[in-house]
């Protein structure tokens, strides 16, 4: 076990007590050593289990009503395509590796948030690898996750290449997360299909 | 920015509004100890991996417990420290290859007893750090944990030899405060 001088670091000065009680926390100090930095999927809490209470708390049911409103509004295309052409000015907040599921499991994508702007909407930067051009009129798009299930839409996007980073905005409050949401998800849609199957998780 | 100061919540409130129910003051308790409980975690199983979903389980055990915690019983950090230790145990026992703390009796290692002295405490001084006003973490971060000197410590934040002193034995006396119970 080894570490700084005691003696260089705090001298000298002070009482025989004082200093021996300085000296016994720079030991502990010594022998704990360092915390372990937290990894990206370790940066929040987990989510709560939703058995001991509502997954809203009542003062946030009013929040939760917008947001179930710009569930319908971004169903409508509020979750805006904007390409990659401003690439200045993305002061990223948060983000998230993401990485494909079932057959796809080989792709990959890196989601960051960027800071809100001053009309309320966040800003977002997908950069994705691996996702295959879909025929025949399909489309991906990126949603909100919570507990692994799709919520809130985020905008669509195409992939003309293997790799390709898109920019979205969304309207919604990410400072929740991960209270209301805790991740994203990539879903395949094609024309005239109910379903969207997952392809891609955080 | 300190990450606690006098106006922020005690672990004992944040664990009795964690009780009610609220998140908010869950992800409060988390920030607080996460990476006390981490360290913790590795110690005792050895794999990154595995301690963190030990962390994930330990801080869903202390959502699922936290109205089982009495305040005239004793103060947070023990109650959440016990809750973790159980979650990591169960995670141990749940591992189907041979166990990463060492058991040969003839090991230089420290037994059981001195492994579960040596988490405790580091878990504590982990905990108590976070405490610490951020310009007097810093230092001792850099001091203890990085390997500088004063003087590189002065040159990389910029600041005068003297406020690294000042602050190293500031952060060292808050630390022995917040230990007390430790130094005995």
């Amino acid at each position: 076990m080894s570490g700084p001088d005691f003696v260089d670091l705090v001298g000298d000065e002070g009482t025989p007590e004082e200093l021996e009680r300085l000296r016994r926390a720079h030991r502990m100090l010594i022998e704990a050593g360092p915390p372990p930095e937290l990894s990206p999927r370790l940066s929040d809490a987990p989510a709560a289990p939703s058995s001991r209470s509502s997954l809203v708390p009542r003062r946030r049911r009013g929040a939760a009503f917008l947001l179930a409103a710009a569930v319908v509004a971004s169903a409508f295309g509020i979750g805006l395509l904007v390409g990659d052409r401003n690439s200045s000015g993305f002061t990223q907040v948060l983000a998230r590796p993401m990485h494909g599921v079932g057959q796809l499991a080989s792709a990959r994508a890196t989601l960051a948030v960027g800071e809100q702007d001053s009309a309320g909407n966040y800003p977002l930067k997908m950069t994705v690898r691996g996702l295959p051009s879909l025929e025949h009129g399909g489309w991906y798009e990126l949603l909100l996750s919570k507990d692994g299930r799709p919520t809130l839409s985020c905008g669509s996007f195409d992939v003309a290449t293997q790799g390709v980073t898109v920019r979205l905005s969304v309207p919604y409050d990410l400072s929740k997360f991960p209270d209301l949401y805790d991740g994203w998800v990539v879903v395949k849609r094609e024309p005239k299909q109910r379903q969207a199957p997952v392809v891609m998780t955080t | 920015m300190p990450r606690v100061s006098a106006i922020q919540p005690t672990d004992e409130e944040l664990l009795a509004r964690v009780a009610d129910g609220d998140r908010d003051a869950f992800g409060d308790l988390y920030q607080r100890y996460a990476r006390a409980v981490l360290g913790l975690a590795i110690r005792r199983l050895g794999d990154r991996g595995r301690a963190e979903d030990a962390v994930q389980e330990a801080f869903t055990s202390v959502w699922r417990a936290a109205r089982t915690y009495r305040r005239e019983r004793g103060p947070a950090a023990p109650w959440l420290y016990a809750v973790a230790r159980n979650a990591i145990a169960d995670r141990g026992r749940a591992r189907t290859e041979p166990p990463a703390e060492p058991t040969d009796s003839h090991s230089d290692e420290p037994g059981p007893p001195e492994q579960a002295e040596q988490s405790w405490v580091s878990y504590r001084v982990h905990r108590a750090m976070e405490d610490l006003p951020e310009n007097e973490r810093t230092v001792l971060e850099l001091a203890y944990w990085s390997g500088l000197s004063q003087s590189e410590i002065s040159d990389f934040l910029g600041i005068p030899l003297g406020t690294v002193k000042t602050r190293t034995r500031s952060g060292l006396h808050r630390l022995a405060e917040a230990l007390e119970e430790e130094l005995g």
